[in-house]
């Protein structure tokens, strides 16, 4: 059982796109850190995930951006964005026109890309397809959401 | 046997001492200071630019091409009477280099797709009739212009110096990813029972100024950086609004594409006014030019009402696209100034073309 969000849920993620080597292989190599930031109304969850190469080499949970590595790229939003949006990928089996990592952020809401400078945010739009693919891979985890924010975490 | 020429004669006399057994061999010890490397790849990916340039001195690239002016690889021993080929006069390192662009060829030849197998054509759906030509006008202007990106560094690709391969191969690597961007909007316009619409006058006006530029790294300023970042935003605009899953992945795959284009661009920049400070005034007068031309292509009627009329949802909602269109642009912008900054030039207080719009 793989909650959203939960180190157990992005490790499965990782371990998901690295089960089908031939597929990323097709997409094409990836070397960018992205943290994901999910915003609570009084606090927030990050969690880091590495690519290098044609693996994602590692997944954890950081206690804010500022511990990420050089060059990350943040990915921010309120839970219930992130929340609808891996619903979406579960009902569905990939994220939807209204659902996919693009059409979420271009107009910086519900969610946002930022990063220290504009090169390392357009790494966000240089890996753009391989990225999709890796968060779509939740429709194949199992990865139920829990019904109050955080309440896994009690 | 038939009248050959005195050099065909000379390579056949060649041919029969070698056959006689009185070879040479002297190649063979040519270039002693470059043998015994041993490239290795760094991980999974194979053998990259990247790797090969770790070793020996092969990965040395100097700040004045090879004088020889001929096509010899770099690190390679050059015989004194090697020929020049008359053509290389780009020579400087600083007028084409950039430091990540070993990175980005590796990078291109790990990521290419095919438009006839990774898009999902068959996902193609009939649109309502406004919606079906907003898209068809919107991949008839970008099949227009995308291919500038293939003929402005084939212009100067045959003029730059051997000894700045990695430059070249990236060079290379674009201009197929540019047909691919032609050929998957012309394809996108044809698939779904519309056409190609309408060209545009004020598109090749934008055109002009690239392939006019007066050198290569004034082009590649109004191209890489403010032509396809704009681009750029224009995929991110199009792989939202997309009508089906097939334009999604059209627009997610150019996008990525034109990034990697974008971010060769902005660190060739920054290495050249690292260089040549005082040619930073340069930049700036072509840039306005280009922004002016870029801001009539943008604002042309037929290029913002489709896209305007995708962003909303239709025709009848095509004012709350405009007003999307507006925060985009001022998102095109922001971050085509960021890029700037990022190579060493301050645009903001000289910017040509408005900050914003009235939609």
């Amino acid at each position: 059982m793989n909650l959203f969000p939960s180190e157990e849920f992005f490790e499965a993620l990782r371990q998901r796109a690295n089960s089908d080597p031939e597929r990323w292989r097709r997409l094409g190599t990836v070397d960018m850190t992205l943290v994901v930031k999910i915003d609570y109304p009084d606090r927030a969850e990050c969690y880091e995930i590495v690519f290098a190469g044609y693996r994602c080499v590692r997944t954890r949970r950081i206690a804010s951006p500022a511990n990420a590595a050089k060059g990350a790229i943040v990915l921010e939003g309120p839970y219930t964005a992130w929340r609808e949006m891996i619903d979406n990928i579960a009902a569905n089996g990939q994220a939807d026109l209204e659902h996919t990592l693009n059409t979420l952020t271009l107009m910086d809401t519900p969610l946002h890309v930022d990063s220290d400078n504009q090169l390392d945010t357009d790494l966000f739009y240089r890996y753009q397809e391989n990225l999709q693919q890796f968060f779509d891979g939740a429709a194949a985890i199992n990865a139920p959401l829990v019904a109050i924010a955080g309440a896994h975490l009690q | 046997m038939p009248h050959v020429s005195e050099s065909v004669e000379r390579a056949l006399d060649t041919l029969s001492e070698v056959l006689r057994g009185k070879l040479d061999l002297g190649w063979m010890n040519a270039n002693p200071g470059g043998w015994g490397v041993r490239a290795t790849p760094r991980d999974e990916r194979g053998l990259g630019l990247e790797d090969i340039n770790r070793v020996g001195a092969y990965g040395e690239v100097p700040d004045e091409g090879s004088h020889y002016g001929s096509m010899a690889p770099r690190g390679s021993e050059i015989p004194d009477d090697m020929p020049s080929l008359g053509c290389y006069d780009i020579n400087d390192k600083s007028l084409v280099w950039a430091d990540n662009v070993a990175h980005l060829y590796d990078e291109a030849v790990a990521r290419q797709w095919s438009s006839a197998r990774d898009i999902p054509w068959n996902q193609l759906k009939p649109q309502r009739e406004d919606l079906e030509k907003a898209m068809c006008q919107v991949c008839t202007n970008l099949a227009e212009v995308e291919f500038v990106a293939g003929d402005m560094p084939a212009k100067w690709l045959w003029h730059i110096n051997h000894d700045f391969h990695e430059v070249k191969c990236f060079m290379a690597s674009q201009i197929f990813d540019e047909a691919r961007h032609m050929e998957v909007f012309r394809k996108r316009a044809l698939a779904n029972g519309g056409g190609l619409l309408r060209s545009s006058p004020d598109s090749e006006q934008l055109l002009r100024v690239i392939l006019e530029a007066p050198n290569f790294t004034t082009g590649s300023a109004l191209m890489h950086i403010l032509g396809e970042g704009f681009v750029l935003t224009l995929f991110r605009n199009g792989e939202m609004f997309a009508l089906t899953p097939v334009e999604k992945k059209i627009f997610r795959l150019c996008m990525q594409d034109e990034a990697r284009h974008v971010a060769y661009g902005t660190m060739h920049l920054k290495y050249f006014l690292e260089k040549h400070p005082e040619r930073e005034e340069e930049i700036h007068e072509i840039l306005s030019r280009g922004e002016e031309a870029t801001f009539s292509l943008n604002q042309t009627q037929d290029t913002v009402e489709a896209r305007a009329i995708l962003a909303g949802g239709g025709l009848e909602h095509i004012e709350e696209g405009f007003h999307k269109l507006g925060y985009l642009f001022k998102k095109q912008i922001n971050e085509y100034l960021y890029r700037l900054k990022m190579a060493g030039i301050e645009r903001r207080s000289r910017l040509a073309i408005p900050f914003e719009l009235p939609l």
